[in-house]
């Protein structure tokens, strides 16, 4: 998969410089697209989706507060 | 400062602004491939999105240079931007937590990671395009093809890009082949 987003990306930029404009913007549009796809394949996970559990932002439990004179 | 004078200079301020948009970009492309053919540090799946990314924010710019100015050719490196900035964010927070299999590749460089780089990269091709557009507008840039020498360094900058596209192209043959990436080694070369 790897290999064409890069054949698409070097037809983009060849034809960018050298070839017709509609050649660069389609081989464009598709290495965008098959990027995007790669991208979300690669960061898919079976076990976690596309979650990220290992990143908390809640507190584990809330700290208890002793207010003075009250130790119970 | 006439009327002409006065209408070109946007043009050719702009000029400069792509020209030194894509030295930056050739720049940090080849200290990626400095880190991966001198250091031995082979890019992951997502670096190599990274750099489809910065390659595709020089396409814009190479349009620029060949068919005149255009907003599109802009929108383009934009959007590249952008897709740099969501592979980017996403394996930063990959690998914010050091755990089993987890760790950023790579060396870091003045205490940043790659991928906390390209965010840095990412952030700033989005703030120079918007400064640009804040600065300039798009009214004179239309129709004015830049100053000769100004098209000549554009296309000496713009066929090395192209080189060192087809240098990655040739590269990711060897390490991927037609099957997934891995940085432990090159799957044609033997290293898997």
């Amino acid at each position: 998969m790897m290999l064409v987003v890069f054949a698409t990306l070097s037809l983009a930029l060849l034809a960018a410089y050298c070839g017709p404009r509609w050649l660069a913007v389609a081989a464009m549009l598709a290495c965008v697209a098959l990027s995007i796809g790669l991208f979300l394949f690669e960061i898919y996970s079976p076990e976690y989706g596309f979650r990220m559990p290992w990143l908390q932002v809640e507190l584990d439990a809330v700290p208890q507060v002793w207010s003075r004179g009250d130790p119970a | 400062m006439n009327r002409t004078t006065g209408a070109r200079l946007p043009a050719t301020l702009n000029d400069l602004f792509q020209l030194a948009m894509m030295l930056t970009m050739a720049a940090i492309l080849t200290a990626a491939m400095v880190l991966q053919y001198d250091g031995g540090e082979i890019p992951c799946p997502l670096c190599l999105l990274q750099r489809v990314a910065m390659f595709g924010v020089c396409f814009g710019i190479i349009m620029h240079f060949r068919h005149g100015y255009s907003a599109r050719n802009d929108g383009v490196g934009m959007l590249f931007a952008l897709l740099l900035m969501m592979v980017s964010v996403r394996q930063t927070l990959l690998d914010i937590y050091p755990r089993p299999g987890h760790s950023y590749i790579g060396s870091a460089v003045l205490g940043l990671h790659m991928p906390v780089w390209s965010v840095v990269i990412a952030m700033a091709i989005l703030a120079a395009f918007a400064i640009k557009f804040a600065i300039l507008g798009d009214e004179h840039l239309r129709d004015r093809p830049p100053p000769a020498a100004l098209g000549r360094l554009a296309k000496l900058l713009s066929l090395y890009v192209i080189a060192i596209g087809l240098i990655n192209f040739g590269s990711v043959i060897l390490q991927c082949g037609a099957d997934a990436c891995h940085t432990s080694g090159y799957r044609l070369l033997g290293g898997l």
